[in-house]
């Protein structure tokens, strides 16, 4: 009769020692250093992207907005950062009804007919009740590579926001007439934002044929703008991870959310020959060092150096800053880039912090609107070669 | 004298309306369906109000919880008379009392927070202050003023809680109230106070630049420990100090702290044994994401950035929260017929399986109906925001509607009291280690540690077999 007893007091005390052992062994091994050992050793799985000769980027328009203050006002009141993209009623998915009530269906069916060509008056139109036209502007870049063999590409990295704006930095940098010419082979979409997807119908207005590549993850509405925007040529889904263009040039499409409701963005390397590898994005949602350490990861390049970067790097699109950019500032030293050409969503904070880190930072010209020499302004070049 | 609630949730008699588990289903959608109702009204991005940026929602979501806290725990529903809390409606009590606790929490944060604090001492209280600092936009004035608000709420969710269920009200457990729920308060509001500067302060002051070297220890003092400036490393382990608390509460019965006769001595042991907890919890969710997505990249964003990483833990924790005291709530905190420790291992197990189940379906399915960002680790994709408003909705319900419609409460008379405080004194005494109790104890220890490092085997072969996006 005393075996119940003693049974049922060691099965409590071996209940209670469970927990003991259990939350003893979490707290005294989950963050030592003994936990590393069971890290798994990423083996690299250095793929041949191929070598390319240089790599030139010319910024058509990195001012994607022109006022902060506006454009941070409107997210507010439309109802914060996670608002779809095309509820804001910002130009040109408008209908009039006031901020954070537009749509998408509602918007295009004002403009849809004066698409591609017209867009001076769908913009007259949309400029009457949008939410802050004025405020739009875009990021766009044109990125000549040059093969080994001397071939050479003319790629369009994404179509900027304001059909005003664009048109005049596309005149001001001769892409009108390099669309027209067939100069451009294809339009390269970085992911499907405002400021660099919603201007497709200035491309199309000089190239409706064009080939386009988008990033997987495109919501409905922006697959439907490349029909409603009279293009006419092939689209080209880019899948989640490596794409290889051409010997030297490739993109990766990292699928992660963006604010907005927008998701998953195509970022692309260039390993240029003698000198190493070199990042071009459009704003880089995935965060540099993430791009870098994909690169290490994935791909074989050029004396395992990081030679550039070029392109919005997103860390502070607002001007915000928080402590967890402290630690990008901090950290990118460890990857070593020899030539550091930011602007748009970098933030000017960031790029005076990358400065005064002593970063190989290359200043721009603040001309055409951009805002301060840390950045690489409209209309500057950087090179790599 | 009157009681006001003093006692009032133990001693309360909720009896359910129909057998079986159907009042547990009944609460369950009707509180599914107010949840839903009320995030559209309030949180959703595509709702009415939208507070979900995240931060605002965040903080009106966060200090809510505190004030139900306060006035159920700390107040003992003072100045409402026992016999009211006895009598009248549970929508009338439900409807009342949660129109108090709002117009407290306005008061506080519009009042305390933002009027005074941000006014006369911090800037980083009040959004117009900040917004006076060029190139600070209005919209990130408001989620860094919440974010401060937010911050110090997360720290006063663990103490206020921590000081009843720990420290049992000592050594004011003797005074009545309000004097008893003023002393505590502003006891544990000072607490929050301390912890707020040594752990968030740096947070908030390396957000100003140049600013952030002059206003607070920057790079902060845990850079290297945490792989992170960031505040979140702290966020992390208060969160999973909250959670502990209740669990400690709910679904543990405050086993084993509660074997120890010393009054002082099973309070400290209460008090520091959830702080022990809460820490291992939170090194090991840290851990349990390394094995599952790899070690963190500081420098990165999202889900490889320790910043995140860290949040993340504290994220993960909250879900836990929601099956226990739902547990508690509403299923009588079964099983309740074995010992302490194997209802409290069995409840827990029932916890944690629940706990992996919402956040696999919270991951899959709350951008679809929620608003929220799909993913993971982007910054607004905040799980905090509808756990909590979760856990609230359940303790409007529980605390101020005594679970109507499906439960009714009925009076205990004196004698029921008195024999339930005896049962519970001799269940007690009963749970005592006796015999074979210290072998088991070894054992079960040893068992434990080893079931631990099977868990880390198998949660990088977990995370290659489980897409949960």
């Amino acid at each position: 009769m005393t075996v119940l007893p003693d049974r049922r007091s060691f099965l409590k005390g071996a209940t209670t020692g469970l927990g003991i052992g259990l939350v003893g062994a979490m707290g005294a091994y989950s963050y030592s250093s003994a936990r590393k050992s069971r890290f798994p050793q990423a083996e690299r799985k250095m793929t041949d992207i191929g070598v390319c000769k240089s790599v030139k980027v010319t910024n058509v328009s990195e001012t994607s907005w022109f006022e902060n203050g506006v454009l941070m006002g409107d997210i507010k009141g439309a109802g914060g950062l996670l608002v779809n993209q095309y509820d804001y009623n910002w130009p040109p998915f408008t209908n009039g009804k006031g901020l954070g009530k537009g749509s998408y269906k509602e918007g295009i069916e004002r403009i849809k007919h004066l698409l591609p060509n017209r867009l001076e008056e769908a913009w007259e139109i949309l400029a009457k009740d949008s939410v802050h036209p004025d405020n739009a502007g875009g990021f766009a870049a044109i990125i000549d590579v040059e093969e080994m063999d001397g071939k050479k590409h003319k790629f369009l990295l994404d179509s900027g926001w304001s059909y005003k704006w664009m048109d005049e930095c596309f005149k001001r940098e001769g892409v009108d007439k390099m669309l027209q010419n067939n100069e451009i082979e294809a339009l390269l979409i970085s992911h499907e934002h405002f400021d660099h997807y919603w201007g497709i119908p200035v491309t199309f207005k000089y190239n409706p044929n064009i080939t386009v590549y988008i990033p997987e993850g495109f919501y409905p509405e922006g697959l439907q703008y490349l029909k409603d925007s009279g293009h006419k040529g092939k689209v080209i889904t880019i899948k989640n991870g490596l794409y290889k263009y051409f010997p030297g040039m490739a993109s990766y499409v990292f699928p992660i959310p963006i604010i907005c409701r927008v998701y998953g963005e195509q970022s692309f390397y260039f390993n240029v020959a003698g000198k190493g590898l070199v990042s071009v994005t459009g704003c880089c949602h995935q965060g540099i060092v993430q791009f870098a350490e994909t690169a290490i990861k994935e791909i074989k390049y050029e004396n395992d150096t990081f030679h550039g970067i070029y392109g919005g790097l997103h860390i502070s699109p607002f001007d915000d800053w928080d402590p967890k950019y402290d630690d990008l500032v901090f950290a990118l030293r460890d990857y070593g880039f020899e030539k550091i050409g930011c602007n748009h969503c970098t933030g000017v904070i960031c790029a005076k912090k990358f400065i005064a880190a002593g970063y190989p930072v290359v200043q721009g010209t603040a001309r055409h609107r951009s805002k301060d020499v840390a950045y690489l302004g409209n209309g500057d070049i950087i090179a790599f070669a | 004298m009157e009681r006001y609630g003093v006692g009032f949730l133990d001693e309360r008699k909720l009896v359910k309306r129909w057998s079986g588990p159907v009042p547990a289903l009944i609460s369950l959608a009707l509180l599914l369906a107010v949840f839903y109702a009320t995030w559209w009204i309030f949180q959703d991005p595509r709702g009415v109000m939208r507070m979900y940026t995240p931060y605002v929602g965040y903080m009106y979501c966060r200090w809510w919880l505190i004030m139900m806290i306060w006035m159920v725990y700390i107040f003992d529903f003072w100045p409402f008379r026992r016999s009211w809390l006895e009598t009248a409606h549970p929508l009338l009590k439900g409807a009342l009392l949660t129109a108090i606790s709002v117009v407290i929490l306005l008061a506080l944060i519009k009042g305390f927070f933002e009027g005074l604090l941000g006014n006369f001492g911090l800037a980083y209280f009040n959004p117009e202050q900040l917004e006076k600092l060029p190139g600070v936009t209005s919209f990130f004035a408001v989620e860094y003023t919440s974010l401060a608000i937010l911050m110090f709420a997360a720290i006063a969710s663990w103490l206020s809680p921590a000081w009843v269920v720990a420290l049992e009200n000592a050594p004011w457990d003797k005074m009545t109230q309000p004097v008893r729920g003023l002393t505590i308060l502003l006891v544990t509001f000072f607490l929050s106070t301390i912890v707020y500067f040594v752990t968030m302060h740096p947070h908030m002051g390396i957000l100003y630049y140049p600013w952030q070297y002059f206003t607070s220890i920057a790079p902060p003092y845990w850079e290297t420990f945490a792989d992170t400036v960031s505040g979140n490393f702290h966020i992390s382990w208060i969160m999973c100090c909250t959670v502990v608390v209740w669990l400690v509460e709910t679904i543990w019965q405050r086993y084993p702290f509660t074997l120890i006769r010393n009054d002082w001595g099973r309070r400290a042991a209460t008090f520091f044994g959830i702080i022990a907890i809460a820490v291992a919890v939170h090194f090991f969710l840290y851990f349990a994401q390394e094995l599952m997505w790899g070690e963190a990249i500081r420098g990165t964003r999202r889900d490889a950035a320790p910043d995140w990483r860290w949040l993340h833990v504290g994220e993960m924790a909250i879900f836990f929260l929601v099956p226990a005291l739902f547990l508690n709530f509403y299923c009588d905190n079964w099983p309740r017929k074995y010992s302490m420790p194997v209802n409290a291992a069995i409840r827990t197990a029932i916890t944690l399986v629940a706990a992996v189940a919402i956040y696999i379906i919270y991951y899959k399915t709350s951008h679809l109906f929620l608003g929220t960002q799909k993913g993971f680790s982007h910054p607004q994709q905040f799980p905090m925001i509808p756990m909590i408003w979760l856990v609230n909705l359940m303790l409007v319900h529980h605390w101020f509607m005594d679970n109507w419609p499906a439960w009714k409460l009925e009076t205990k008379t004196a004698a029921e009291i008195a024999a339930e405080h005896a049962a519970k004194a001799a269940r007690l005494e009963s749970e005592r280690p006796t015999g074979r109790y210290g072998i088991g104890l070894g054992l079960g220890a040893a068992v434990g540690v080893a079931l631990y490092f099977v868990v880390v085997q198998i949660l990088p072969l977990a995370a290659n077999a489980i897409t949960i996006q």
